[in-house]
């Protein structure tokens, strides 16, 4: 049986719901236990006091893109099958600036203040609120966006696509920027020490 | 959290002997070659996955470099007519056949089935510089071969009637004019397709080509 399961039909639509579910419940998990409910230990970052989000993205980013590359690689996932979306540039970055501008506002992202929402916390119940209110205003302004929300389109673009280089060089290299940045990290907690916790 | 204990050091130095065989390991098999369905759909609805009889013979006649016209018919079809400078590789021949990274491929049968499908057996073999002629041979006769030339008196158009009447009398074809009863002789032997059409060759590739044209005209070519 080789992955992804749900895409090569080796799971039924109930048996991956029922997965997604678990999946969901240890993500959730993790991001409490990692003290990532907290705005504060979040807004830390901004201030590079404290760079725990970027430790824990980047470690999970490296772990799934080794498990993925091997486990490719030996044939027991076909990587191709993986859903990767679509790049859109123009409105991606302008997403992106907005994305950043409420996180750093805001102090949690969208799965960490469910989380936060989830563990009672009123700010996370306030930005669960704001962020469903704001998918459903721009839901409702999709159409007088014009072309812009479907401009400067590149397709499925992936590193090694955009690199032209293979795989293996691009986990090596996300390898590399990921320890350097480790480093990096733990050496501005240090200097702009004093962490903020819960 | 404290200051990086032993394990996160060896979880770091795990990742890194990991990363750095990844190198050699170059890239994931990828399914036993399973195509990637969804990418070459994506192409498919830009229309990316074709050309018409226009461009090709555009491409042919600026020698355009690295091209290769593959015909994808029977011997006996290719013998009677084929498109200049094709050669003739069949559908079960087509994935096997050593072509260069550089080069582009262009497919065309009658119709445009069989070459369709050949486009996806060599995109699935990995080749991305491949086309298919939409139309088939039809349309290389109806477009390029025995093009109805419009006699429209507007600027636009009779810039783009003369180009196409050049092209015509490049591969030694014979332009209609649009208004003329009278057909021009037929200029090419008869394919596959229209043998086997009931229809008188000159009609069906009068109505054809206007159409074609106005095609054309619509895409701004």
């Amino acid at each position: 049986m080789s992955a992804p399961f749900f895409e090569l039909e080796a799971f039924g639509e109930g048996t991956s719901l029922v997965v997604a579910m678990l999946i969901g419940i240890a993500f959730g998990w993790v991001l409490e236990r990692s003290g990532m409910g907290s705005a504060r230990k979040l807004a830390g970052q901004f201030y590079l006091r404290d760079l725990t989000v970027f430790k824990v993205m980047f470690t999970a980013i490296v772990t799934a893109m080794l498990g993925m590359f091997w486990l490719g690689w030996l044939g027991f996932v076909d990587i191709s099958r993986i859903y990767v979306p679509e790049t859109f540039i123009l409105p991606q970055l302008a997403g992106g600036l907005i994305f950043g501008a409420g996180f750093a506002i805001a102090g949690l992202c969208p799965g960490t203040s469910c989380v936060s929402a989830a563990t009672g916390r009123a700010d996370g119940v306030a930005v669960v609120l704001g962020m469903f209110a704001g998918v459903l205003t721009m839901g409702a302004l999709l159409g007088s966006l014009g072309g812009f929300y479907s401009s400067t389109p590149r397709g499925v673009l992936t590193l090694p696509d955009f690199l032209g280089a293979s795989y293996g060089v691009v986990v090596f290299g996300v390898v590399l920027v990921a320890l350097v940045g480790f480093r990096a990290a733990e050496a501005a907690e240090r200097r702009f020490g004093g962490r903020v916790d819960r | 959290m404290s200051v990086a204990p032993g394990y996160q050091r060896y979880l770091g130095a795990a990742a890194l002997v990991l990363g750095t065989l990844a190198i050699v390991a170059g890239s994931p098999r990828l399914g036993n070659a399973r195509v990637d369905i969804a990418g070459l759909a994506q192409i498919v609805e830009r229309e990316e996955d074709h050309v018409t009889a226009l461009e090709l013979a555009d491409w042919i006649r600026g020698k355009r470099p690295n091209l290769r016209v593959v015909d994808v018919r029977d011997s006996s079809a290719f013998e009677a007519y084929h498109i200049p400078r094709a050669e003739r590789i069949a559908l079960r021949d087509l994935a096997s056949t050593p072509f260069g990274k550089a080069e582009t491929i262009v497919l065309y049968s009658d119709g445009g089935a069989h070459s369709a499908q050949g486009w996806v057996f060599l995109r699935a073999a990995g080749h991305e510089r491949v086309y298919f002629l939409r139309g088939g041979l039809s349309e290389w006769l109806d477009d390029v071969m025995n093009p109805a030339i419009s006699s429209s008196t507007s600027e636009s158009s009779r810039a783009n009637s003369a180009r196409i009447a050049e092209i015509s009398r490049y591969f030694g074809g014979v332009p209609r004019s649009e208004e003329q009863g009278e057909q021009a002789p037929q200029a090419v032997p008869l394919s596959d397709a229209e043998r086997h059409n009931s229809q008188p060759r000159a009609e069906h590739g009068h109505a054809a080509s206007r159409k074609a044209i106005a095609r054309l005209r619509g895409r701004g070519c």
